[in-house]
């Protein structure tokens, strides 16, 4: 498990108070039955952890797995690296 | 029952400075969203809003009075004193302010203030705060500043719920003027809260749009922040039939009501149990009604809803109603949406002209009623509802009346 992968599960599993076994990859929000609130909530908690802002400005919610989550917060946490200088 | 007739009438808002150059852009569908001219944007995302423009404090306010005086407390005075000019009532004469009630809503209060000592603490590291400052961020100073400039001794306060806070507002004036206990009221409400941390706020919510306010469309992407004020004179209907007032429109009722549920999704249950609650009040039938100022924010939870309840208490009658979002012109200017929207309410009761929904591309499956899209239409309005849904599921629905 990476340690961004790591990360966003214990996340995930603080802000909407669910099981961190219940959480996979492969597992959608809407799966894991995440309300729109508690989504801007992680969301928050990602971007103010890894100090980045994800793009999208409405993610959808329903249908995109923590893989897709985690994919992003790789990418733009390596961006970042590559720029030190860029603030985020 | 005493009835209760609207005799003044002031705003300001994105659309202009007062209430005739704001009915005159939302009849001509023309919106003030755009680019944020008064703050900087290079730390924003979301990059626009319906600001008031053009505004020049010192056209309204000597120094010596401004020094107290929050953007959010300007614009009430400068809606009050249009309202108050209208209607011809000279409260500080025959002691008329004595039976005046003075309930201006915010949701927010002096963020300006807030914000900029706040800054000047934390950001500057100027440990000196103004000394102003408590006077100038309380809630209540749009009240109590209408209330010094006319010499209004009755009840004054503000009343906070966020999105509904002028509707709450003017249903307070409103029963109060009613029930018997004052004759006057000076009433609804005033917000000014776009600074950097508050558009901040908003956008970290996600329910705010990058492009603009699409109220009930299917490409809505969100709220746009707005700011102003809306203030009217209420004056009980025979004092203002015997003195020979013009009466733009008799308030007639309100309906008010709390989802007790999420704190920020709304319900189709409080949303519909407010606009019964409304009809009830001002004995209107549902086919009464031909015009509803809807809430509709342009969030894809807010518009589906409203949609549903509208459908849900108006029957079959939904389909022959006008339903439009004017904010999609004046932007959510929070605690004063209600007032500014009741200018809109006014204009289609008087004039028979329904102000359109701007900024309308597709229909939305999920919301299946006429919302006039882009251009006003002319319809002959005998009562309408004014909707405001606010974020802790607080609802109030206002209905006014030709007299």
């Amino acid at each position: 498990m990476s340690s961004v992968q790591d990360t966003i599960f214990d996340i995930i599993a603080k802000e909407a108070g669910i099981d961190r076994a219940k959480i996979t990859p492969e597992s959608t929000l809407k799966e894991l039955q995440i309300q729109s609130l508690d989504a801007v909530q992680i969301i928050f908690e990602i971007e103010d952890h890894f100090k980045i802002t994800l793009p999208d400005r409405d993610p959808n919610f329903d249908t995109e797995s923590v893989q897709g989550l985690i994919d992003a917060v790789e990418k733009l946490v390596a961006e970042k690296a590559a720029a030190p200088s860029a603030q985020a | 029952m005493r009835r209760v007739v609207i005799t003044g009438m002031g705003a300001i808002s994105a659309l202009g400075h007062d209430a005739g150059s704001t009915w005159a852009a939302m009849r001509e569908g023309r919106s003030g969203i755009g680019p944020f001219t008064n703050i900087p944007t290079d730390l924003l995302v979301i990059k626009i809003g319906a600001e008031v423009r053009g505004y020049d404090p010192a056209a309204h306010f000597d120094s010596k009075r401004l020094v107290f005086l929050d953007r959010v407390t300007q614009f009430a005075l400068v809606a009050a004193r249009e309202a108050v000019a209208q209607s011809g009532l000279n409260f500080k004469a025959d002691g008329l302010g004595e039976r005046t009630a003075c309930i201006v809503g915010t949701g927010i209060g002096g963020e300006n203030s807030h914000n900029e000592q706040s800054s000047r603490f934390y950001g500057d590291k100027n440990p000196r705060v103004h000394p102003l400052a408590i006077v100038r961020v309380m809630a209540n100073a749009p009240a109590c500043h209408v209330g010094m400039e006319f010499g209004l001794t009755g009840p004054s306060f503000a009343v906070v719920s966020a999105c509904a806070s002028a509707n709450h507002a003017m249903a307070q004036a409103f029963e109060m003027v009613r029930s018997g206990k004052v004759d006057f009221a000076v009433t609804g409400g005033s917000e000014a809260c776009v600074t950097v941390p508050t558009v901040k706020a908003w956008e970290a919510m996600r329910v705010t749009a990058d492009d603009t306010c699409r109220p009930f469309c299917k490409q809505r992407r969100g709220m746009v922040l707005g700011e102003g004020a809306g203030i009217f004179v209420f004056e009980e209907y025979e004092h203002a039939r015997k003195r020979g007032a013009a009466i733009l429109a008799e308030f007639a009722g309100a309906g008010m009501s709390a989802d007790a549920g999420d704190i920020v999704l709304p319900s189709v249950d409080g949303a519909a149990k407010a606009l019964s609650g409304a009809l009830a009040d001002a004995q209107l039938a549902p086919e009464d009604v031909d015009y509803i100022n809807a809430h509709g924010t342009g969030t894809p939870a807010n518009d589906p809803t409203e949609s549903k309840a509208i459908r849900r208490v108006f029957g079959a009658h939904a389909d022959r109603l006008a339903v439009s979002s004017t904010k999609s012109m004046h932007g959510h200017a929070l605690g004063a949406a209600g007032a500014i929207e009741l200018v809109a309410t006014i204009g289609a009761l008087r004039e028979g002209v329904i102000p359109p929904t701007a900024n309308f591309i597709d229909p939305d499956p999920e919301c299946d009623l006429d919302y006039v899209p882009n251009t006003a239409r002319e319809k002959p309005v005998r009562a309408a509802l004014s909707n405001s849904f606010a974020f802790g599921g607080l609802n109030c629905v206002v209905a006014l009346k030709r007299t």
